[in-house]
Formats: structure tokens, sequence, C-alpha cells
């Protein structure tokens, strides 16, 4: 039991969280952008960032009274201003066929006119409203389903959970919607959770309702682990950005993906729930303890914080896997030539080449420019090469100190030869004792190309 | 055992010994509301509630538990079963709610005169206001139904009942009562308990249970 309790320092609990963060972080002020959606909607907006559009605001009676139905398009959202955890929200797909005072809800039942009025009378009085006082109706244009998204959600549209903390997003999860959460996508309502690798927006292990750990959308076979969201930087941006707009100091931002228009905000919660811990199967306090206190300037900063702190997490599953690093399509090497000589580059990884090579002059800079001036030396016209033997070359280049071989160049001119050096290099922790051939690499992007043979040890991810 | 000397002054003014008795009961079991919450996890139905609910049942005594539960159980009954009556009208919030009470009201009338009828006066002797304030009930029960769904709403009454029935057990017994009646100062502990467990930030005991894979995972 002690060490339980011992361990609990990692989990945020519903009582730091409302004591540590929300209470001294979310001042009223910011609050109050949080908890009145229509005000959030303006204020977002102001500042460039994607929201749905509002088609209507039904403040009174009398605006209920006077409105007119027939300028509702065929689906649409009815929310209450300042309901919460996903109460009171009416979502229609079209019209019902033949009718234009009725409209076709998610799970196929007919809402009408009548229908919609007396729930806006109930949004009115303060049902769905967080402290049950009077409130505004409002409807909302409805966002279209992602076609990725489309064998995973029932009914609604998924969103993303992104908690932000200090300018810098530290966890997230997809929301889906299931049959139970008749197409909403909130956890409380029986909702999927899927947690996120920060780092790519691939997912990770899922939760149903608040705590249940699950592997396939229940009945189907569906995997949920493993989907890489598109959009992925764009998200963090929106969702860093609404953090500094909004003030809400620790905020979890509700993005959506429409089929058009790509990322949109949806919400942004004052008191985000607490069940993306089992979604990521990891504890926010260790995460917010890390990056308290640290000082973020800039929106890319803070997302680049987040995803190198946070993410990656798939990554070293397979790392653990395979035995082997992943590594993306451009890495930072450490080259170590001659008597130590250190120089650290980016390096293009081709697995398309067999072997690795470097410029010239960056062999020069490695201690390697006696040995190469004296193959140049010793290098004769590509006719005079082409009459020797295999033996007599070998004997034309052998004594030079440092050449470990040469290598036959073809290209369009013909074959040419290259001298080899050998070097040491060090790639994401990895030292890899490497023969490299020199070649004139100065035009190119990148001075040096790691090949085939070089890669053993590592296993390549384009998209990183 | 004597009482506490300003006990005995309060009493002398005229003061009934079962309001000082209740007064000073009353900070205690909105201390154990507040620890329920805070530490173990249990929401229940606010504070209000539960503590109200527990004093109805003090005023069921001697039979508190029976009748407590019994009466607590039917008020919830008649909520759920009133909300599929009248489902199909799509009434207002206040209006429903009134509805729910007057058959809560029908139906303990019914309660009590058959228990008249069985020659269980125990139960139709009970003054009127435990009654009242257990009809009450429902309207917190019908408000969390509407917006959360029965099952959260059965939930909270099944954890207001465990509060009140902890709560009940508390100032029923003779020995906290007495231990109150001749250490009254004991109630000013209320202040200090209650600002540790406002700055209680550890885990509740439910969340270990909620968090399980994630405390277990190494």
């Amino acid at each position: 039991m002690f060490e339980l309790l011992k361990k609990s320092g990692g989990i945020l609990g519903m009582n730091a969280r409302n004591l540590e963060y929300v209470r001294p972080l979310n001042r009223r002020q910011a609050r109050e952008i949080a908890d009145n959606k229509l005000l959030a909607k303006r204020v977002l907006k102001k500042n460039d960032l994607p929201v749905p559009g509002l088609i209507a605001k039904i403040r009174t009676e009398e605006d209920l009274e006077s409105f007119d139905w027939s300028t509702l398009p065929g689906s649409f959202a009815l929310k209450p201003n300042r309901g919460f955890g996903g109460e009171g929200i009416v979502v229609v797909y079209g019209r019902k066929k033949g009718r234009d005072d009725a409209w076709v809800k998610a799970n196929g039942s007919v809402i009408t006119v009548d229908d919609l009025r007396a729930h806006i009378r109930n949004i009115l009085d303060g049902s769905f409203s967080l402290t049950n006082t009077p409130d505004i109706a409002f409807f909302e244009e409805r966002l279209k389903l992602l076609k990725l998204f489309k064998p995973y959600a029932y009914k609604g549209i998924p969103d993303i959970r992104v908690i932000v903390f200090n300018g810098i997003p530290i966890m997230a999860m997809l929301r889906l919607p299931t049959r139970q959460s008749d197409g909403k996508a909130n956890l409380q309502q029986g909702a999927i959770g899927v947690g996120l690798d920060l780092a790519t927006g691939t997912t990770t292990t899922a939760v149903l309702g608040k705590s249940h750990i699950i592997e396939h959308i229940p009945r189907t076979r569906l995997v949920l682990s493993g989907l890489k969201l598109p959009y992925w930087n764009e998200i963090l941006r929106i969702a860093v950005e609404s953090q500094r707009i909004s003030g809400l100091g620790f905020l979890g931002a509700d993005i959506a993906l429409d089929r058009d228009r790509g990322p949109v905000i949806l919400e942004l919660n004052a008191r985000p729930g607490l069940s993306i811990q089992v979604a990521n199967l990891s504890g926010l306090k260790t995460r917010l303890n890390r990056v308290k206190g640290l000082k973020v300037r800039t929106t890319e900063r803070g997302i680049l914080l987040g995803k190198h702190l946070f993410g990656g997490e798939i990554e070293e599953e397979i790392e653990e896997l395979s035995g082997r690093r992943v590594i993306g399509s451009t890495e930072k090497v450490k080259l170590i030539g001659k008597d130590g000589k250190e120089i650290e580059i980016e390096a293009k990884i081709d697995t398309g080449a067999d072997s690795t090579s470097i410029d010239t002059a960056l062999a020069r800079e490695l201690g390697f420019g006696d040995a190469l001036s004296t193959f140049e030396s010793r290098l004769g016209g590509q006719d005079v090469m082409k009459e020797l033997s295999k033996e007599e070359r070998q004997k034309l280049f052998s004594g030079i100190p440092d050449l470990a071989d040469t290598v036959p160049v073809k290209s369009s001119h013909g074959t040419s030869y290259r001298p080899m050096v050998r070097i040491e290099f060090v790639m994401d922790t990895v030292t890899v004792p490497a023969k490299v051939s020199v070649i004139d690499r100065s035009g190119l992007e990148y001075p040096v190309i790691i090949g085939r043979k070089s890669l053993r040890k590592f296993l390549v991810d384009v998209n990183k | 055992m004597e009482y506490h000397p300003f006990i005995q002054f309060a009493a002398g003014e005229g003061v009934p010994m079962q309001t000082i008795a209740l007064l000073l009961m009353l900070p205690l079991v909105a201390t154990l509301v507040a620890f329920f919450r805070q530490v173990v996890g249990i929401k229940a139905f606010g504070i209000y509630t539960p503590s109200i609910v527990t004093f109805a049942f003090v005023a069921f005594d001697p039979k508190g538990f029976k009748y407590g539960i019994g009466i607590f159980l039917a008020v919830i009954f008649v909520g759920m079963v009133s909300r599929y009556i009248l489902k199909p009208f799509r009434l207002l919030y206040l209006p429903r709610v009134a509805i729910t009470l007057s058959l809560i009201s029908f139906v303990m009338f019914a309660i009590l005169i058959f228990g008249g009828y069985f020659q269980r006066t125990g139960l139709a002797a009970v003054s009127i206001f435990p009654l009242l304030i257990m009809i009450t009930l429902a309207e917190k029960f019908v408000a969390v139904q509407i917006e959360k769904g029965n099952r959260v709403a059965l939930l909270l009454a099944g954890e207001t009942l465990v509060i009140s029935l902890v709560g009940y057990a508390l100032v029923s017994s003779s020995a906290v009562t007495l231990t109150m009646l001749v250490y009254p100062w004991l109630v000013l502990l209320a202040i200090p308990v209650n600002i540790m467990l406002g700055k209680w930030t550890g885990l509740r005991l439910v969340e270990y249970v909620r968090f399980y894979k994630i405390l277990s995972k190494k």
C-alpha cells in the first residue's frame, strides 16, 4: 500500500488538479472564455484560429418565437452556450425527406421543429448550464467527418483533446464517439479515448468510458493503435495558440478535423478530465512537473519541447522490440576522423546507396588531407586506369597511409576511382565504424550520405 | 460524567438538549462528507443533501436504519419511475419536478396508511419534517437524472445513502454524543481538519482504483 501511495506522484488526481492547477492558473476571466462557447468562438476567430461557423443565436423566448426555422440548413449542431461535458447538444445530419420542419439525428430518430423548440426552452431555462442559470442556445455548422475516421467513429465527429501547460502540449488523446455515447465524443458519456504519441500524432492505447482499457472498437476487429492523424503539427499549433489567446494556464483544447477545413477548435476546457492519463497509460503530474518554470518564447518552441519531452513512445517500443534505433530521413551525425578529430553535421540517410560517402573538403578537415593528395597525384586519366588490372591498381595505390581502399564509381562519363577512408560516426547515440568513400559533394545539399552498409543497426522512419 | 459547564448553561437557559446535541453534531457530519469527497472520492449529492438526510435518519430513531433506508429507496424508486411516465409529455424542468414530488407525496401517504393498517405505528408517528426532507431529495435526484442520466443519478444516490448511514451511525452513537456534550470544544477541531482536507492534494482512494492500470505499469 505504501509503495502504491508513493507511486501516486506521477498521476494527477482531482484534488491536485483543482487546487494546484485549475484554481491558480485558470483565473476567472480566462475561465469565462472556456465556459462561454460563443465568447470563445469570437475571441479565437478574431485571432485567426479556425472555429466552426455560427449559424444563429437564440437569446430569449422572443428570439425563439420569431425564429425563422426555414433558414436552418440540412445539418447543424444545436448547443447550449454554457453547457459542459457535452450535455444538451443536438446534432442533425439532414432534413427528413419531404419535410422542411423535421431533421434526422445520429441515431436515425426524427426531430421536429416542436422538439427543437422544447429543447431550446430547456437550454434558455439553464437546464444544461454549469450553474443552472439562464443560458443562450446557438446553431453551429456541422463539421464533416474525415474519411480516415469513417470506420472508427460511430455517427458523430471524433475530436482531439490536447492538454497545454506553460505553452507546451503535454498530453493528447483522440476521442471517438460510440453507439453508447450517442455520437458524442465525451468519455463520461461512453466515448473511446485513445492515447496519442505527441511526437507523431499516432494512436497508442485506448480506454472505453472512464477506465476500461480496450484494443479494438467494441464488436469490430478494428485495431485502435497505430492510426496516424493528419495535420498533427497544425493541431498542436492551434492548441498552443489557443492557450496564449485564452490565458488559461492549464488548458484542455478540443480540436476536430473537418474534411474540408482541416483542424478547427471546438471548445476550450478550463477543467480538463483526468481519463486522458488512462488512455496514455501515463501520469500528467510527472509531465506537468517537468515543464514547470520553463521559459517558452514561441509557439514553435513549445511544440518542439512537447514533442521531444513526451513523444516517441511508439519509437521507444519499436526500438525495444527490434534492438535497433529508429531514425529519420536526415539525422545529425558526429564524424570521428584521424586522431579523434570530430565534426558534427547533418547527414542524409539513403537506403538506395550501398556505402556511405563524405565530401572531399570534409575528409580533409577530418585529417585525411595527405592521403587524398597522394591518391590524386598517383591517379591517372580515365583511359589509363581502364587498362589496369585489379592487382595493378592495388599496387598503384598501396602504401598510402590512411587509405583503406578504392572504389570504382560509374557515371555517364565512364568509370572513375575514388579513395576510401576509415572513420567512425555517432548517430542517435550509436557508434558505427565505417569505410567511407570520399567524393566531391560541394554542390549538393548534404555533404554526407549514409548508405545501407552503415545502417544495419537502424530502422528508417521517413515520417520523422 | 458531567456535561461541560457551557452545555449546562445553555440547557439552563432553555435550549433543548437535543438541539444542542444536533448543533454540535452538524460540523462533525459536514466534515465527514468533506472527508468522503476529498480523501475517499465519494461524491454524493453535494454536502447539504447527505448531511440533512443524516439528520432525517436520526429523526426516525430508534428505527432510523430500517425506516431511513426504506423511505430513501422509495423516494429514489418513485423518482426513477416518474421519469419514464413523464418523458412523453416533454415538460419543462420545474413542473416536471413538481409532479415527481407530488407522486412521492402520494406514495408516502400510501406507505403511512399501509403501516398503520399493519399496526406499524412507529412510522406513522414520525414527525413530518424528516419525511419532507427525504421527499426533497427527489429534486437533487431528478436534476442529476436529467443532466447525467439514470446511471450517474443512481450512483450518486447510492453514495448519498452510504455517507448518510455512516453519519447516522456516528450521530446516533451515544458514546459520540456524550463525548461531544462533555467536551463540546472538540467541535472546533472541525476547522483545522477541514483546512487540512481543503489543502489535500493526494490521490483519492477511488482514484487508486481508477488509475490502477497506470500505477501497476512496470
